[in-house]
Parts: C-alpha cells; sequence; structure tokens
C-alpha cells in the first residue's frame, strides 16, 4: 500500500516522457514466448486475441482496448520480470497477460501485488503460483483439475490396476500424485511409478517395463511436442493396446501434434478441458474467428483458448473497472460466461477457472478425414483441486 | 589522470542509464548484473585462459545460496551476497580441483558436466529449490535501509555499488603480481612451469576467484527478481554470456563491460521492435563483430590506427 504514491509519482514524471496512453485507453501487456522452441505458444496466443478483437471489437464499455507484446523466450523469470516491470513502468499497462511457464509467472507476483496490477495467466499451470498474489487470475487449468477426474474415470470404468508414467520433472511429479491419490483413495491400485528422463524420446524400454507388469491401465503426462509424440508411438508399436492396457492421458493429443501422430493414435484415452472438437456454438465462432486470420494461423489448442478466454474475461474486467486493479479483480472473480471449451466460471477462491473436464478418444473425422479428440462425456466440473491456502 | 578515465566514464555511463531510463531500470540493472557475470568469465577465460563453458554453475549455486540463506536464516541481501559469493568459490575450488587438471575440449565438456550435474541436482531436491517451479523468496530490505520497490530503484542502485565494488577488486587484481602471472600462464604455462610458477595452484585459485564473483552476479540476480529458477545452471546463460565477453573483447575488463552492455542493449530493442523475429538482428550483429573485429570491439581504435590486434 505504501508503495501507491511512489507509482502515483512516477506515473506523474514518466508519463510525459513515456508517450502515455490516451486517458480511456487501457493497454495489456503479452509477455510469452515469441522466438525459440516455444513460440508456438506466442503465436497461438496473438492470433486469439487478434480473432477477439476482429470479432468483439477494441472497445469495452467505454475504453479502447490495445495489446503490446514481449518475447520472454523460454524459461526465463529474470527477463519476464524484467519486461513486465517494463510494461508497468514505461508502457503503463494496466493489465499484464500470457505467462507460459511457471517460474515466469511466479516472478511478477510482488510486481502484480506492489503495482496492484491484475496479471491474467493465460497457460501457467501449477496450483502454487495463485497463492503467491491477490493480483493473478488464470484462465489455463492446473494439472490436479485434470488428472484427478482422470482417476475417478477410470476407476469407474472397472479399472482397477494402474502404472504411472510420468516425465521427471515438476509438473509431471504433481501429475503422479494427484493421479496416484485419487485412484488409490477410490480403491484402486498403483502397482508401479515410473519417472522418465525429461529428455528422452526413447520409451520403448520403460513401455516394455509397463508391459511385463500388465496393469489395465497406463497414466502418462509429458510435456507437450517431441516426447508426446514418440510416446504414443512406442505404446502403439510395443502392443501394450493389443495387451489391453488403457492408455490414459491428458494433453498428450494436443491438437498441434496430433495429426502427425496418425493412425497409432486411435482410441487413446485423455482426460482434459478443452477439444478443438467440442460440439458448440461458442467453439464453432472461436475457430471461425481464428480461422478469419488467414493462411498462417496455427492450429488451435488448450492456449489458444486461454488466451481467447483471458481476452473475454480482460474485456470483462475492463467494461467493469477500468484501470482500477482491484475493482477489476473483484469484478473477475465469480464471473462466468461460455467458453470454446464450455461453460467456466472464475473460482473467487483460487482465481482459476472452473470447467468441465471432458473424456476423450481420439478418432478420425469421417467427413475431414483429420484426427480429433472427440468428447464422449463430461466426467467433473471441478475447480483447482490442487488449492491449498 | 589517463588510468582513472575509464572510471568516470563508468560512472558517468551508469547514472546517465539511471537518468535516462527511469522507466526502464529493471533492464538497466539486468544489464550490470550480467556484467558482473561476464566480468567472472573474463578473469577465467581472458586472463587465465581457462577455457569454460559452464560458468553458470557457480552463478546458480550463488543465486540458489543466497535465496536459502534469506529463507532460513537471515533476509538481508548483502549478507546474501556473501554466502553467494562464498558458494560459488567452493563450487569452483571443489570442481577446479579435478577441471583445472584438464584442458582444451575436455576441459570446456568438464565445465559444461558441472553445471548440468548441479542442474539435475537443484532439480531433484524439490523441497529445498522448488525443482522446475523455481525457488520465490521475499528478500528484506539493503542494509536494513533500503526495500526492494517494483520500479527498481533500489535494485538498480544496490547492483550499480557492487559492481563498482567488483570492478574495483578485478581492477586491482589484473595489475598484482597474481593477475600478470595468469596473464602468463594464458600465454605459455610451460614457459610459467620454467620460470618456476605454480601453474596448477594458480589456474585452481584464478577458477575459485572467478566462481566467487559468479556467485555474487547470481546471488544478485536472485535478490532482484525475487525468485531463482533451474535456469540460473543453463548452458544458454553461460554461452550468451561468453558471446557478450567476445564481443567486447577477451582479457580486458573494459571489453566484457563493453560487450555486455552492447549485446544488452541490441537484444532489448531488437525484441522490442519485432518480438517476433528479433533473433536475426543478434545474429547479424555477433557475426559483423566477429568477422571484422575479432578481437572485440575493444580493438576497434586499434584497428582504425592500422593494424596492431590483440
Amino acid at each position: 500500500m505504501s508503495r501507491k504514491p511512489l507509482a502515483a509519482l512516477a506515473a506523474v514524471t514518466l508519463g510525459l516522457a513515456a508517450g502515455q496512453a490516451t486517458a480511456d485507453e487501457i493497454r495489456v501487456g503479452v509477455v510469452a514466448p515469441f522466438s525459440g522452441p516455444f513460440a508456438l505458444y506466442g503465436t497461438q496466443f496473438r492470433q486469439a486475441i487478434e480473432a477477439w478483437q476482429a470479432t468483439h471489437g477494441t472497445r469495452a464499455g467505454d475504453h479502447e482496448i490495445s495489446f503490446v507484446y514481449k518475447d520472454s523466450g523460454g524459461v526465463n523469470p529474470d527477463l519476464a520480470r524484467s519486461l513486465s516491470q517494463e510494461l508497468v513502468i514505461r508502457d503503463r499497462v494496466d493489465v499484464l497477460a500470457g505467462y507460459v511457464f511457471t517460474p515466469n509467472a511466479l516472478s511478477v507476483a510482488q510486481l502484480a501485488t506492489q503495482s496492484e496490477t491484475p496479471v491474467v495467466i493465460f497457460n501457467a499451470a501449477t496450483s502454487a503460483i495463485n497463492a503467491e498474489s491477490p493480483f493473478f487470475l488464470r484462465t489455463s487449468y492446473t494439472l490436479p483439475q485434470v488428472s484427478a477426474p482422470l482417476a475417478d474415470w477410470a476407476y469407474a470404468q472397472g479399472i482397477r490396476s494402474v502404472v504411472t508414467t510420468v516425465a521427471d520433472y515438476g509438473p509431471g511429479i504433481d501429475a503422479e500424485t494427484a493421479f496416484s491419490e485419487a485412484f488409490t483413495a477410490r480403491g484402486g491400485a498403483v502397482t508401479d511409478t515410473i519417472r522418465m528422463p525429461l529428455s528422452t524420446t526413447d520409451f520403448a524400454p520403460f513401455l516394455q517395463s509397463v508391459r511385463a507388469t500388465g496393469p489395465e491401465a497406463v497414466f502418462v503426462f509429458l510435456p507437450g511436442g517431441p516426447p508426446t509424440f514418440a510416446y504414443a508411438k512406442a505404446y502403439a508399436e510395443n502392443g501394450l493396446k493389443e495387451a489391453g492396457i488403457t492408455f490414459l492421458g491428458t494433453a498428450e493429443t494436443e491438437e498441434s501434434n496430433l495429426q502427425a501422430l496418425g493412425d497409432g493414435a486411435l482410441g487413446l484415452h485423455t482426460a482434459y478441458h478443452y477439444s478443438a472438437a467440442h460440439d458448440s456454438d461458442a467453439n464453432r465462432a472461436f475457430l471461425a474467428a481464428v480461422e478469419g486470420l488467414g493462411d498462417d494461423a496455427a492450429p488451435v489448442n488448450w492456449a489458444s483458448v486461454g488466451a481467447w478466454d483471458g481476452a473475454d474475461l480482460i474485456y470483462r474486467m475492463v467494461e467493469a473497472a477500468g484501470a482500477d486493479g482491484r475493482a477489476a479483480i473483484e469484478a473477475a472473480l465469480g464471473a462466468e460466461w461460455e467458453s470454446p471449451r464450455g461453460p467456466v466460471r472464475m473460482d473467487p477462491e483460487s482465481r482459476t477457472l472452473v470447467q468441465n473436464v471432458y473424456i476423450r478418444e481420439v478418432t478420425r473425422n469421417p467427413q475431414t478425414g483429420l484426427l480429433e479428440n472427440a468428447e464422449t462425456g463430461i466426467i467433473a466440473t471441478v475447480g483447482d483441486l490442487g488449492w491449498k491456502d | 589522470m589517463k588510468r582513472a578515465l575509464p572510471f568516470i566514464l563508468l560512472l558517468a555511463g551508469t547514472a546517465a542509464m539511471y537518468l535516462l531510463m527511469p522507466y526502464n531500470l529493471a533492464f538497466a540493472t539486468r544489464i550490470l548484473v550480467m556484467g558482473i557475470f561476464v566480468l567472472s568469465i573474463d578473469l577465467v577465460l581472458g586472463f587465465a585462459g581457462i577455457a569454460t563453458l559452464g560458468q553458470a554453475a557457480m552463478y546458480g549455486a550463488g543465486a540458489y545460496a543466497a535465496a536459502l540463506f534469506a529463507a532460513h536464516a537471515w533476509a538481508e541481501p548483502v549478507a546474501g551476497l556473501a554466502v553467494g559469493a562464498a558458494a560459488g568459490a567452493v563450487v569452483a575450488l571443489l570442481s577446479g580441483l579435478v577441471l583445472m587438471r584438464a584442458s582444451g575440449l575436455t576441459l570446456i565438456m568438464l565445465t559444461i558436466a558441472v553445471a548440468a550435474l548441479l542442474a539435475e541436482t537443484a532439480n531433484r531436491a524439490r523441497d529445498l529449490t522448488g525443482g522446475a517451479d523455481g525457488l520465490r523468496v521475499a528478500f528484506g530490505p539493503v542494509l536494513g535501509l533500503w526495500e526492494f520497490d517494483f520500479i527498481g530503484q533500489t535494485g538498480f542502485c544496490y547492483a550499480a555499488a557492487v559492481g563498482a565494488c567488483v570492478l574495483g577488486l578485478l581492477a586491482l587484481v589484473a595489475r598484482s603480481p597474481f593477475g600478470l602471472s595468469l596473464r602468463g600462464l594464458q600465454s605459455s604455462p610451460a614457459r610459467m612451469a620454467a620460470i618456476g610458477a605454480p601453474v596448477y595452484p594458480r589456474r585452481v585459485a584464478a577458477y575459485t576467484l572467478g566462481g566467487a564473483i559468479a556467485g555474487i552476479a547470481g546471488a544478485l540476480s536472485a535478490q532482484v527478481a525475487g525468485l531463482v529458477s533451474l535456469e540460473t545452471f543453463s548452458f544458454t546463460l553461460s554461452a550468451e554470456a561468453l558471446v557478450m565477453l567476445i564481443l567486447g573483447g577477451t582479457g580486458r575488463l573494459w571489453g566484457a563491460l563493453l560487450g555486455t552492455v552492447l549485446f544488452m542493449f541490441a537484444h532489448h530493442y531488437a525484441a522490442a521492435a519485432d518480438p517476433f523475429n528479433w533473433l536475426f538482428a543478434i545474429g547479424a550483429l555477433v557475426m559483423v563483430v566477429v568477422f571484422v573485429l575479432p578481437g572485440g570491439l575493444l580493438s576497434l581504435p586499434g584497428a582504425l590506427k592500422g593494424g596492431r590486434h590483440d
């Protein structure tokens, strides 16, 4: 609180030099990877925002909204923080958004609290982030939110023994813990927990050992990209499907990799909060808006929908509260709307969306001939199950 | 007077950064932290000729040590710097005892391996370090007086003061008999051995001192950002710092600073102008400097006068 006069002073002294926004222009700073191996996230964020502005205009209430983009590269909290600081102090943004990686999001906690700037996280999925600042809001999901319902669903399908295989890093271990706890609480047995090196793409040894153990299902969590692809391929090639071992995943069949997986991916089960094949008018409008951007539109997946809903939330906040950070957060808490993923609500406590988790199966769409995640039912409507105050 | 000129220029430059970029102190602070880190590589590589691509091992050790010290013992930043320096020195000493027996490519590979081992250790020790999520720590006011503010004034002044101390120390080291013997080691270890200079202990000492300075840089970055991540051990960090050193010119303290400032500004403004394709600009800059001025930017005056390369 004692920082507020300082911020006001800085605003007055720096305003002239820094090309200040016009009185009713609200600026939003987006910090995300726009270069390097994770540039796809940035592209998807930007396209979702552009699609949102193309269909909903650039005004929210009495305010004009504009977006400024900053490239944070990969995991780089120092850079993410200094870019965010620059956005708040020099570019005079009223809202920060983006943030793909947990450390990058964590690095702006103090800045957000001191400057009372709302931060809308489009992706970073570790539960603990939101506890670090009351100005954090999240429009993606958290790992326990999808892993635990998947365990419940597997048990309801009659599956009693599971081997978990996760990448050996923070999010992988979170997913393993959430799944194991939920599954054993029901009465199922986790017969083995395998942690695989983060950088490996040779999963044959791990999957052969899973096959030898002979569980009824295998749970997997891997970061997106080449590992996912290699894992799904190894699952098919090592005959786990024939051996009757059900595949239980989350983001492994996400849309930007899905077509490359080929027929080997058919029949894979995943639990997740968004599929581009979701059957609703809101989703069709979203897909049409992104396609309307032209030929270089990137595949739409959960990252795109996180940014789209983030833009939606930012418009609501600005319309209700303009540049007032505290009032904007108040306006956001409890907000409900129809997202491309289904109905969502901003949980006032964990500040993460309460949303449907769907069980999906990879099928080939008879019309387009493309693979898609066909949703076969809602297995839970939950908020952040990993939230601890 | 001529001796003091660079120091006056540097002081003026730092003051100018503060006055001209008041809205951008976070960036200016990152330049200072990076400058200290590049100076540590300059000491190890530029002066003593120890080829390294793993200086981030000591940077990360310093960052984690400072953060853990603040979280569990005392949140005062200057004490944290001392702990960071000690951690960097210990890592450099222990690894240096083995590493300094190697040279050339073997040495480079081993330095990378040490950083990778530490990164994996920090990743495994999740309960202590937070693993891939990073470790967030609130540091107290500097010397109990100045609190870190979000505009970055405290952070900048603090980093500038630390940077000045480090630079002053290294300027003394460079002119001391120890510094001269390091230059000798770089030119010809065999001759140094022949005149009776203890080659191996000197190399270990240089590596340890460089490690302590890298540890200070790491601790500083942790304190300014309030967060440490596994990336502090990353190969990219070591490699980028080396590029900065080469841009400026190795073996001279001013080269390290000049290269850092140039690289960071080019990076910042290219990325701000075009967040999607800015890497082209950095690549072009590095290639031009390396082809036209193999000795780095500091060799520009010499090259203009006609010829003296070093």
